[in-house]
């Protein structure tokens, strides 16, 4: 028997104001800077875990979300990883300074995607490790064996980073999080202070990690 | 104790096992002269009834199985560097006595410690191939004695503290005496080294004369001798020539492995880690292939500069078979430095440059890397370069700060129609997105390089489709194209 995912997220919330100390995110986790995000996950990407960040429309601002996430990783001077899995991100966005702790894999291959991704994830000096999948079809998203998932979530477990697996459908199976952005933004944002469309972001909360996990220091 | 001897038996045939990679667990024989002189001059213990001073014919109707090989001047230089490396790791003071041994002048050295190094030692040179002895005692006849004894074959490192206990039950033959002498000696029912003492060194003189006093001596371990000392190495390389062209990989890093050992035991014991590798490979077809590897930290770690170089062979494809290689470790005085309290380096630079040489090999050394604009306004230029090993604190905020979503590229840009309604796009047709657009921005006009062949102009839009979705479509001289999508 399982509570939905709104009623945990209500609950976590009540612990979290109740019991602030209790509800810091895991050692090592990276707080993205996306509020709707953090206070989802109840500070940030949590560490050692996969959480899915599922784009099921178009430009409803997955990337924009990565973006944050990697410009908080460079305000911590933390490493990231991007490993795209369809060589879409634009450098262009981004100061080169902002990007001085990040290494880009460029891929088109889905398998070489994963082998890449668990890679860094077992090398232990990245803070994040991105896997973009956006790109690669329903099909080859799917075409992934689950057990590739958890043997990404094992060897997350060891290597301490955290993991965010950005898709455009639910994939993941062994994701601890899972959150689903749902609406596409209209083009009047593209005149908004980007700051202010990062706090208008509010991904929907599809897979809570239990709730120990998630208070675990 | 005041000298090692290192000594490795067999030590023709230990060194051509360990250079060839089919070598290892076979019955192997080395045969020396010509016709019917040929004979067998060292055995390996798979040899079952074969024996050293038996002829091939013998050897093969004994031992079916038995390998019958020459020596190799190559594999015993190389196999006698790293027993000369190996040596130098215990003292400066090292004389190259013998093909196999080696002697160390340990004047000064605490015992125990030096027990513990040499036993290290013995491991090191055993993972290297070579099973080596090692003796530890007051002169270096003793040493040698002691690295060459039964007891020494059983515990690979004896330190000698009860000299008459230890010399007086060996073999007369210990203390090499000529034929006349042996055979005399033999006649008189003196078979031992303890024998041979107790008869007095006066009275065996008298006997025997200077000869006799001399083998006396040697029978008391009392010869003393001065070293001649040999040199550390200027530099820190090996090379190998291949009998046979060789197309995988496999017989490569065999070898490699043995350099990597040995040149780890060089770099240690004169001081040194190696800033990078130098690897040259000679290919069949006469040309080489070289490459130096630089290493993120300097390391005088074997297991890790042969990581190095085993990424790096794996991403090498070569026109011809390779039939040579040389490999060069780059000597530096090993790194000490503490780090800043608020450094943010890496944890690990070593697993860290190891994984990007592993990415680097599935998916191509040019796509890994930091990105950094290219010196140009040309849309999506840039380069990828090596990460750097420190992150430095964050430079000052943008003066103008970003507005709207980001884009998401699509590499090579989608092919387009595009309908217009006046100036603007009204409508679009592709294989990757289609639909109308409901609204839009622009046209930004964009153009550079115009005083080159590689000039460029083109305008962009930036649009919403009716169904969702925000796209920069783009139309320059060949026509429209979506650049990727905002996100």
């Amino acid at each position: 028997m399982s509570g939905s995912p709104s009623t945990l997220h209500s609950l976590r919330q009540l612990v979290a104001d109740r019991f602030p100390a209790a509800a810091r995110t895991r050692a090592g986790g990276l707080a993205t800077g996306v509020p709707g995000i953090d206070r989802a996950l109840g500070g940030g990407l949590p560490a050692g875990l996969l959480t899915e960040l599922v784009s099921a429309a178009p430009s409803s601002g997955g990337q924009l979300i990565f973006t944050r996430a990697l410009a908080a990783a460079r305000a911590e001077r933390r490493r990231v990883a991007l490993v795209d899995g369809t060589d879409a991100f634009d450098p262009a966005a981004l100061s080169a300074d902002s990007l001085r702790h990040l290494v880009w894999v460029r891929c088109r291959q889905l398998s070489l995607a994963l082998a890449a991704a668990e890679i860094f994830v077992r090398d232990g000096n990245f803070g994040l490790v991105a896997l973009d999948l956006r790109g690669a079809s329903a099909a080859e998203q799917h075409r992934v064996p689950a057990a590739a998932w958890y043997r990404l979530q094992r060897a997350a477990e060891q290597g301490g980073a955290a993991i965010l697996v950005q898709t455009t459908q639910p994939t993941v199976p062994a994701a601890a999080h899972r959150l689903i952005l749902e609406k596409s933004l209209l083009l009047s944002v593209q005149t908004e202070m980007r700051a202010e469309v990062i706090a208008a972001l509010a991904p929907a909360i599809a897979r809570q990690a239990p709730l120990r996990e998630a208070l675990a220091g | 104790m005041k000298f090692a001897v290192l000594q490795v038996r067999d030590f023709a045939l230990q060194a051509l096992r360990r250079t060839e990679p089919g070598l290892a667990g076979q019955p192997l024989a080395l045969i020396e002269g010509e016709g019917r002189k040929a004979a067998l001059t060292q055995v390996s213990a798979e040899a079952a009834g074969v024996e050293p001073g038996m002829a091939a014919p013998l050897a093969v109707a004994r031992c079916p199985g038995v390998l019958l090989r020459t020596r190799s001047a190559p594999a015993e230089a190389e196999a006698q560097a790293a027993l000369l490396a190996a040596a130098f790791s215990l003292s400066p003071r090292v004389e190259a006595t013998a093909p196999g041994v080696c002697t160390a002048d340990l004047q000064g050295a605490e015992k125990a410690e030096t027990r513990q190094r040499a036993e290290r030692l013995v491991a090191d040179l055993a993972a290297g191939g070579l099973v080596a002895t090692i003796g530890l005692a007051r002169t270096p006849l003793l040493a040698a004695y002691a690295a060459g004894s039964p007891q020494a074959e059983a515990e690979r490192v004896v330190l000698l503290e009860d000299e008459r206990a230890f010399l007086e039950p060996l073999p007369l033959a210990v203390a090499e005496p000529n034929a006349a002498h042996a055979d005399l000696l033999a006649r008189w029912g003196i078979r031992t080294l303890g024998a041979l003492t107790a008869i007095g060194k006066a009275d065996l003189g008298r006997r025997l004369g200077g000869e006799g006093v001399a083998l006396w001596e040697r029978a008391a371990g009392e010869t003393g001798r001065v070293l001649h000392l040999a040199k550390l190495p200027a530099t820190f390389a090996a090379d190998w020539n291949f009998a046979e062209p060789v197309e995988t990989l496999e017989p490569l890093l065999f070898i490699l492995r043995r350099f990597v050992d040995r040149l780890g035991l060089e770099l240690r014991g004169a001081g040194f880690a190696a800033a990078g590798l130098e690897l040259e490979l000679t290919l069949d077809d006469g040309t080489s292939c070289r490459r130096t590897l630089t290493l993120p930290e300097p390391s005088g770690d074997t297991e890790r500069l042969f990581r190095v170089l085993h990424t790096h062979l794996e991403q090498v494809r070569t026109e011809a078979p390779v039939k040579g290689l040389r490999l060069t470790a780059l000597p530096v005085r090993p790194l000490v430095k503490q780090p800043g309290l608020f450094d943010t380096g890496l944890k690990d630079p070593h697993g860290f440059a190891e994984s990007l040489a592993r990415v680097a090999a599935l998916v191509g050394p040019e796509n890994v890397g930091t990105p950094e604009p290219a010196a140009t306004h040309r849309p999506d230029a840039f380069q990828l370069r090596t990460p750097e090993e420190l992150i430095p604190p964050e430079g000052a905020a943008p003066v103008h700060p970003a507005h709207g979503l980001v884009l998401r590229r699509f590499r090579p840009a989608w092919p387009v129609q595009v309908e217009l309604a006046g100036s603007q796009p009204r409508r679009i047709f592709g294989a990757g997105v289609r639909g109308r657009v409901a609204a839009s921005h622009g046209p930004w006009r964009e153009s550079g390089d115009w005083w080159r062949e590689l000039a460029w102009t083109k305008e962009t839009w930036q649009v919403e489709l009716a169904e969702g979705g925000l796209y920069q479509l783009a139309q320059d001289a060949a026509g429209w194209t979506v650049e990727g999508m905002w996100d």
